[in-house]
Parts: C-alpha cells; sequence; structure tokens
C-alpha cells in the first residue's frame, strides 16, 4: 500500500454520486476503495472503516428515502457499524456526507455531534422539506465561514456549487442551539445571495435553512456534511457560466474539488 | 406525472439530460409521456464484444428485481386500448424506484463478472414477452412459474406470465455460473429466482409445477402472425390561406403581440418544472437544459461528457411537430428530424456523426365502427415513414432505437378523442471536445447576428397559426438534400470558432428564438427583417407574418464578433446566409422591416410574459 490517503466510500442501496466522488478524491491524489455497504455490513470486506482515513457518505436515494431521507441507512449503519465507525473517529478520521450521505450522518447523530467528547451517535437536528415543497437542482452562491474550524473548507470564501435535494433545510431544538453552533463555527457553509452574505431568501437560499445554513461540520471540524454536491463541480465546464469566463481563476475555478482536496491534504497531516 | 419522473429519474441516479412539454387538447384523453436513454457500455465483457448476447441451450432462466402482481397485467393492451371509464386501474403498473435500482446496480455488478450471456427487461408481456424473445437465440425454453416470487397468492398461470409488474430483468446465466450469480443477488439484497433453463427444443414451453399450461412452437411465436392487409388512403385538408393580417400598428402593438405568443404553454419557459429533475448526478454535464446568464433559457442540446478522463462529449436533442400532421405527416416527421439534427448541430456535434431515436405515437389505424377515417391514419403512418425514411437518408442519420404505441384513443363522454400523429425524434450526436461545445449564449464579443437559410411563406400548422386560431395548409417544405452540405458548413464554421453561438430556430419560429438569444445574452438585439434569406417560391415573397413566426427548416441563427463576419460568410460559401442584426446593452428586442419597427419591446416585458405562463403550469 502506497502512502496515498486511504478514501473508503461505501456504495450501493440507493446512493447514486460514488463514481463523481471518487474520482473527485483520486484527482486529489487519494486512493479509494468503493465498497458496497453490504459487504461493510456483513464485514465481508476485508478492511474495517478505521483502515481509512477518510470517509465519504455520497448522495442519492438510501433505500429511496422512505420514511424520511437518510433514514433506512443510518439506522443500518448503527447496527452494523457503530463500533467501527466509533474507532475511526476516535482515530482522527475525516467524514464527509454530501446531501443523502449529510442527511444520513445527521440522522446518525455525527452532525452537529455531541458539545464535548467522543461521538455518542445522538441526534441533535434534522434535514427536512425544503419551504417550497420538492426537488430543485440549481446551481447556488456559498460562504464558507472562516472562523469555522472546518478542515474542509478553511479559505473556502465564497464559491458556487449546485444544489440538488427536496429535504435540505436544517432544524434543531431551539435558537440558542443555532446560536451555540454558529458561535464555535459549527455552521461551516451559508447559503449567500449576491453580495456573499448569508440568506434565507429563495432561490439563493433553495431550502429555507434558518440563517442559511448549507452544510455544519463537528465541533473537531473533521466531519463535514453538506446539502450542495462539490462532487459535481470538478472542473470549469461544470460551472454553467464556463461558455461567457474568461477568468479561469474565478467564479468557475472548480470549488468543488478544493473541498476534496483540503479533506485530502489534511487526512495526510494528521 | 411530473411525481412519476421525479420520483423514478431521480432515484435510478440518471442525469435528466433535457425537459420540455407540448400542449395539444387532443392529448387530453390520453396524455403521452416520452423518455428515451443514452447508456454507456463496455467495449468487451469477458474478452468478447459487449453488444453480442445470445442466451445458448442449457443457460439458466433468471428472474431478478421485483416480485410479480397483478399490477400491469393487460398493461401494454392497455396502452394500446381506448381509454375509458371503465378501464382497470390494476393494468398500471406501480413503481418502486428503490428496487430498480439496487436491481442495476447489481447487474452492473454481475456484468463485470462476466455471469451471463443475455439479458432482456420484463416490459410489455411481462415473462412471455422477455423469455419468448430470448429463447430465440438457443431455440426453445423451458420456463416453470411456479418458481416464480410472487408478491401475493392467488394469481393464476397466465397471470404469472403476462404481468408487467415493474423492476425485473430476465437473464441468462450458464449454469456453471448459477451459483455465483444467485449469491451476489443474495449479498446485495436483490431477489434472484432460476425459472427453468433455455433449450434447443424448438418450442416455447411454460409449466405451472408439473402442469403443462403452454407449449407453442417458436417457429409459431415469432413468425405465426400473418401480415395484416389494410387499406391506406391520404385525404389531406385543403381549404383557402387565411387574409394576412395587416403590420403591427406599432413598435408597442407588436411587443404586445410577441408577449402573447411567448406566453403560449408550447413556447414559454418551463424551467422550474424541468429544475424538479437532476440533471448534474454522474458529474458529467457540459451544457445544462439550461444556459444563458439567468440560466432560464433552454439550451438546442444537453452535452455530457462520455467520461471523467476525456474531452468527448455527446449532445441530446429532440424535435417533435405533431400539429404538422394535421396537414401532412410527412412534414410532421421531417421536421422531428430536422430541428434535432439542427439543435446538437448547434451545440457541437459531427454531422458525419450523429444518430436518432424514433418514437411513434398514433391514433388506431385500424377500420372499426367508432374510427370512420382509419384509412387516413393509415396512410399519415405510411407517409410519416417515407419523410422518416428520406431525410435520415439524406442527413445520414441511421435511427438506432425506436418504439410504437398505436392506438392513442380514448372515449370521454361519449366522444373519441384521437391524439395528433406524433412523433417524437431524439438526436445524439458525437462532440469531439465537449470542453468547445457551443451554446445559443452570445458572448459580449458576439455581437452580430447572422441568419443562415431561407424563410418561406409555410405557417401551416405553426404555433401562429394556432394562436391566431386560423387553418392554413401551407405547412413546411423540407429539402433535406440540399441542406446536407449547408450542414456540414455551419458545423465547419462552429469548429473553428467562427461563431460564437448557435441557435436552430423551431417552433414559433424566428421570433422565440430570436427573443431567447436576447434573454440568454441579457441584452438588446436589433433586427433588419428586411435582410433576413427568403424564397419567393411560386406566390409572394414571405410578408411580416412568415418573416417572424414561419418555422421553415433548414434554419441556423449565429452570433460572431465584428472582425469575424468575413470569414464566417467565406464558411458558408454559397449558402443563404446573411447579418441580419446587432445585439447592443439595451435591453430592447427591436424588430424592423421596411424601416418600421414591427416589435420594440423591452427585454423585461418579454421575459415576464414567458415565464408567467411557465409559473401559471406549476
Amino acid at each position: 500500500m502506497s502512502g496515498a490517503v486511504q478514501v473508503l466510500i461505501p456504495t450501493g442501496l440507493g446512493l447514486n454520486c460514488e463514481a463523481e466522488t471518487g474520482h473527485a478524491f483520486r484527482s486529489c491524489g487519494a486512493e479509494v476503495d468503493l465498497v458496497h455497504l453490504t459487504d461493510l455490513f456483513t464485514r465481508r470486506h476485508p478492511r474495517r472503516i478505521a483502515d481509512y482515513r477518510v470517509l465519504a457518505v455520497v448522495g442519492g436515494f438510501a433505500y429511496g428515502d422512505h420514511i424520511a431521507a437518510g433514514f433506512v441507512l443510518a439506522t443500518r449503519i448503527r447496527a452494523h457499524l457503530r463500533d467501527d465507525l466509533a474507532a475511526f473517529l476516535a482515530g482522527g478520521g475525516l467524514v464527509i456526507g454530501i446531501c443523502n450521505g449529510f442527511q444520513t450522518l445527521v440522522r446518525l447523530g455525527l452532525l452537529p455531534g455531541p458539545d464535548a467528547g467522543p461521538h455518542d451517535f445522538v441526534p441533535r437536528a434534522a434535514l427536512t422539506n425544503n419551504d417550497r415543497l420538492g426537488y430543485r437542482n440549481a446551481w447556488v452562491r456559498m460562504a464558507a465561514d472562516p472562523a469555522s474550524p472546518c478542515l474542509w473548507t478553511k479559505g473556502m470564501g465564497n464559491f458556487d456549487l449546485p444544489a440538488r435535494h427536496g429535504e435540505g433545510k436544517f432544524v434543531v431544538e431551539s435558537e440558542a442551539v443555532l446560536d451555540r453552533l454558529e458561535a464555535r463555527g459549527q455552521l461551516a457553509l451559508r447559503y449567500a445571495g449576491p453580495d456573499g452574505a448569508p440568506t434565507v431568501a429563495w432561490p439563493a437560499n433553495p431550502n429555507g435553512s434558518a440563517r442559511g445554513v448549507a452544510g455544519i461540520c463537528d465541533p473537531t471540524g473533521r466531519v463535514l456534511g453538506l446539502m450542495p454536491h462539490p462532487d459535481a463541480f470538478l472542473h470549469a465546464w461544470h460551472h454553467p457560466d464556463w461558455r461567457r469566463s474568461d477568468d479561469p481563476a474565478g467564479r468557475i475555478a472548480p470549488a468543488g474539488l478544493e473541498i476534496f482536496r483540503r479533506g485530502v491534504d489534511a487526512a495526510a497531516r494528521a | 406525472m411530473h411525481h412519476g419522473v421525479i420520483d423514478g429519474g431521480n432515484q435510478s441516479g440518471i442525469p435528466y439530460g433535457r425537459g420540455w412539454e407540448f400542449f395539444d387538447e387532443r392529448y387530453l384523453g390520453k396524455p403521452l409521456v416520452y423518455c428515451g436513454t443514452v447508456g454507456r457500455m463496455p467495449v468487451t465483457v469477458g474478452g468478447r464484444p459487449a453488444e453480442e448476447k445470445g442466451a445458448r441451450p442449457g443457460d439458466r432462466i433468471v428472474m431478478v428485481g421485483g416480485r410479480i402482481g397483478k399490477d400491469g397485467i393487460h398493461g401494454a393492451t392497455f396502452s394500446s386500448a381506448e381509454l375509458t371509464e371503465e378501464s382497470p386501474v390494476q393494468a398500471v403498473q406501480i413503481g418502486d424506484p428503490i428496487t430498480q435500482k439496487m436491481m442495476f446496480d447489481f447487474l452492473l455488478e454481475a456484468r463485470a463478472l462476466d455471469l451471463y450471456s443475455s439479458i432482456t427487461d420484463n416490459g410489455a408481456g411481462g415473462l412471455s414477452s422477455s423469455i419468448g424473445e430470448m429463447a430465440s437465440a438457443p431455440g426453445g425454453a423451458r420456463l416453470d412459474l411456479a418458481a416464480a416470487p410472487l408478491k401475493y397468492h392467488g394469481l393464476a398461470p397466465w397471470e404469472i406470465l403476462l404481468s408487467e409488474a415493474q423492476e425485473r430483468m430476465s437473464v441468462a446465466v450458464p449454469p456453471e455460473k448459477l451459483d455465483a450469480f444467485l449469491e451476489l443477488a443474495r449479498r446485495r439484497e436483490v431477489e434472484a429466482t432460476d425459472l427453468g433453463e433455455f433449450t434447443a427444443s424448438g418450442i416455447f414451453h411454460v409449466l405451472h409445477g408439473e402442469r403443462t399450461v403452454a407449449w407453442l412452437p417458436l417457429a409459431f411465436l415469432h413468425d405465426g402472425l400473418p401480415p395484416m392487409k389494410l387499406v391506406a388512403r391520404h385525404a389531406p385538408p385543403s381549404g383557402p390561406e387565411p387574409a394576412a393580417l395587416p403590420e403591427p400598428a406599432d413598435g408597442a402593438a407588436g411587443a404586445a403581440l410577441a408577449a402573447g405568443l411567448l406566453a403560449r404553454h408550447n413556447l414559454a419557459s418551463n424551467e422550474d418544472l424541468a429544475r424538479t429533475y437532476d440533471h448534474e448526478v454522474k458529474a458529467l454535464s457540459a451544457v445544462k437544459p439550461w444556459v444563458g446568464v439567468h440560466r432560464d433559457v433552454p439550451s438546442d442540446a444537453s452535452v455530457m461528457f462520455v467520461d471523467y478522463d476525456g474531452p468527448t462529449g455527446y449532445a441530446l436533442a429532440e424535435g417533435i411537430f405533431p400539429r404538422y400532421s394535421d396537414i401532412d405527416a410527412r412534414a410532421m416527421a421531417e421536421a422531428g428530424v430536422d430541428l434535432a439534427v439542427r439543435r446538437v448541430i448547434a451545440a457541437g456535434a459531427d454531422p458525419e456523426r450523429i444518430a436518432a431515436l424514433d418514437n411513434f405515437c398514433w391514433p388506431d389505424p385500424l377500420p372499426g365502427p367508432s374510427n370512420p377515417d382509419a384509412e387516413h391514419k393509415l396512410a399519415q403512418l405510411v407517409r410519416a415513414c417515407r419523410g422518416l425514411h428520406d431525410i435520415c437518408v439524406a442527413y445520414g442519420v441511421p435511427l438506432i432505437s425506436g418504439k410504437d404505441s398505436m392506438k392513442n384513443d380514448a372515449v370521454v363522454g361519449g366522444r373519441r378523442i384521437s391524439i395528433p400523429p406524433s412523433l417524437l425524434v431524439s438526436a445524439i450526436g458525437i462532440v469531439s471536445d465537449a470542453r468547445r461545445a457551443t451554446t445559443l449564449e452570445a458572448r459580449p464579443q458576439d455581437q452580430v447576428l447572422v441568419l443562415v437559410g431561407e424563410t418561406r411563406d409555410e405557417l401551416g400548422g405553426s404555433e401562429w397559426a394556432a394562436a391566431r386560431g386560423v387553418a392554413s395548409y401551407r405547412v413546411p417544405v423540407f429539402r433535406p438534400e440540399v441542406w446536407a452540405a449547408r450542414y456540414r458548413r455551419v458545423a465547419d464554421a462552429i469548429a473553428r470558432g467562427l461563431a460564437g453561438a448557435a441557435h436552430a430556430p423551431g417552433p414559433g419560429g424566428l421570433l422565440p428564438a430570436l427573443f431567447r438569444m436576447a434573454r440568454a445574452a441579457d441584452a438588446g438585439l436589433t433586427v433588419d427583417l428586411g435582410q433576413i434569406p427568403v424564397e419567393p417560391g411560386p406566390g409572394a415573397p414571405p410578408g411580416w407574418e412568415a418573416r417572424l413566426f414561419a418555422e421553415s427548416g433548414g434554419r441556423f441563427l449565429l452570433a460572431c464578433a465584428p472582425e469575424r463576419l468575413g470569414e464566417l460568410l467565406a464558411a458558408l460559401g454559397d449558402e443563404p446566409a446573411a447579418p441580419i442584426g446587432l445585439f447592443r446593452p439595451e435591453r430592447q428586442l427591436t424588430l424592423t422591416l421596411a424601416g418600421r419597427a414591427l416589435v420594440d419591446a423591452p427585454l423585461a416585458q418579454l421575459t415576464a410574459a414567458w415565464k408567467r405562463a411557465g409559473e401559471a403550469r406549476a
């Protein structure tokens, strides 16, 4: 095995973004294993989650989003893989959950996670139906919290990503909880308006999340979940404006790839 | 309908490349849903060409995926029957996208391991059709329906055989690979069941346990149907042409008229509906279904990369003109091919590497007491097929797949409603470098607008005629044998970067096309309609209505930088082409003829009309 960062991408059961997410990590120099979830559940796959440095839970419709988005998958992960996952997290592994993966991590309790101490797998938030009901595929502007501990989004500023979901509105118990998450920089990514500032206004904010929340991290900054798809902005030609742009370092510079690069680099350093 | 596409499409993980709607009152009884899919496969599987499949005698018959229920029994008959209040509810298949997705994933894995020798979907006719078809390669099949997994008890053997319950595929598995195949299915939580074996007996032999329930020689099954002998009689309508409308009193009156046309359902933006479909999963999209500064103008063609590692892409577009059938179904078919081909060329496809898919939906062409004009409907089918053949041969476009549905009639309130003969043509064209794909978005440097191709006085079947509520019988005439060379020149000019933007005018004619280019560029556009190439023909030269609204084929709008205009026109050779207008910063669409403004419209006014219609529908 080489010294490259080892990435585990579980597949199957309705997930559908494994190919592009795998390509994204490989483009950043990582080695990627796409492993069917049933082989992880039954331990047929020879390696444990803790044998990897990065776990990516990709987008899709696990179990058809029956009951609620991410619900059945989170329940099965909890039943089969909780101890493995706890060992992986205790060892400093990084996690990214994208769209359906984010929904799954929230159901699992990995996000936003406990205020202190090891992960306890207690759900403390939900991602629910968009205010404007229904699925929507459109590009949105992001604003990364510069003070966030998130290792995946450090120094990202404003950038564009496509949003593709119907259940993306981030909800917690109270304003006080939101205040606490915001104060600790856990509201890592917000939907931004044309001025670059967080917004709750549609369509810049596609789901009506309070304070424009698009992605959150755990207190360590190693676990990130986000609704928009960094896996669909890996080169300039993914951006809807590439034909009119003459600045390859500007808005069409592939910000999605930058998120994966930051994760891989952080995993290599850890 | 949209919920079905959202659930079935989005959960499949297949990007939804295009989305559009076409409205006509005659679809009231039988709304149609067309879906075309592009797949990518390895060149070889197990050392053999991947496209070669064929069950061998001794291969096991394995059904994979969902279980069999009463849902979908008579589904095909139902979709090909007159719809009435008494039509059975159970004829509709009940979809379960997650079962389908898990089955797909499993089958791709099994294919990579070369675990099966042939595969067919269980569509119309269920197992009877899938196994009956697959049996023709080995020369027979013995199938035990008692082994088939059912959703619930109580299905008669014929129901198991014919059920069109969804999410099922039939697979031929060599006996030595059966254990590995079934074991992989178990691991992936996908149901797979051994139902029997393919044979060389010459017989399609169906059992239920020990009891034979069907025993059909394959020769009879496949070739036993005597060809029908039917009479076709073309009875085209005719009548006087409608009187020409007087020109709009002034630019503002023309603006109101243009806004009214753009608000029509068949021309309006349907962006909000189409955005409920995932068009970016797999991260291979290069030109999205929506383009322009505001990302709300439909692209001529969607362009996708084939893979992550290379620049090769492909463009997808469609054409459909059901109302032309009211005058001549031949023109209907030709128009669909012509527009689909022009659209993929506008996106940068190579004219030598375009293929198409033909989907026919027809009113019943069989004579009967409630179908007095069956002979004409059959003649329409003959004419459409001839038109389709001729134009595809002229353009060198093979029809690589297709489907037909022949009884799209309904009786509503005692009245028979037949759909207009409707051929959807979907084109796929190879774009050698998708990073250089073209759209209708003019960039700031693309200031000059050039129109290639003649406009003729042919408003028959047009959106304009429908808007006016008049019947015109002059349906567009197509000259593919002349236009094929033109399309190569246009494609070359686009490939050489002489045109920064390209657009194929389609339904509604030039006016909606000019609006879309202006909106996409978020710029104004001033056009002199006196400059457009016209073909006088036998009658008078086209008047203002034809110039604005005729849906003449063979035309492209190209935008270029002023300093490249000479080069662009030279590249087009002796094709009829002329600079007709200029983009400008003020967001105003100004169309003049003989020094008079026919349309002088703020872009905002037109955009509001074009979007409002869509919103009212959503």
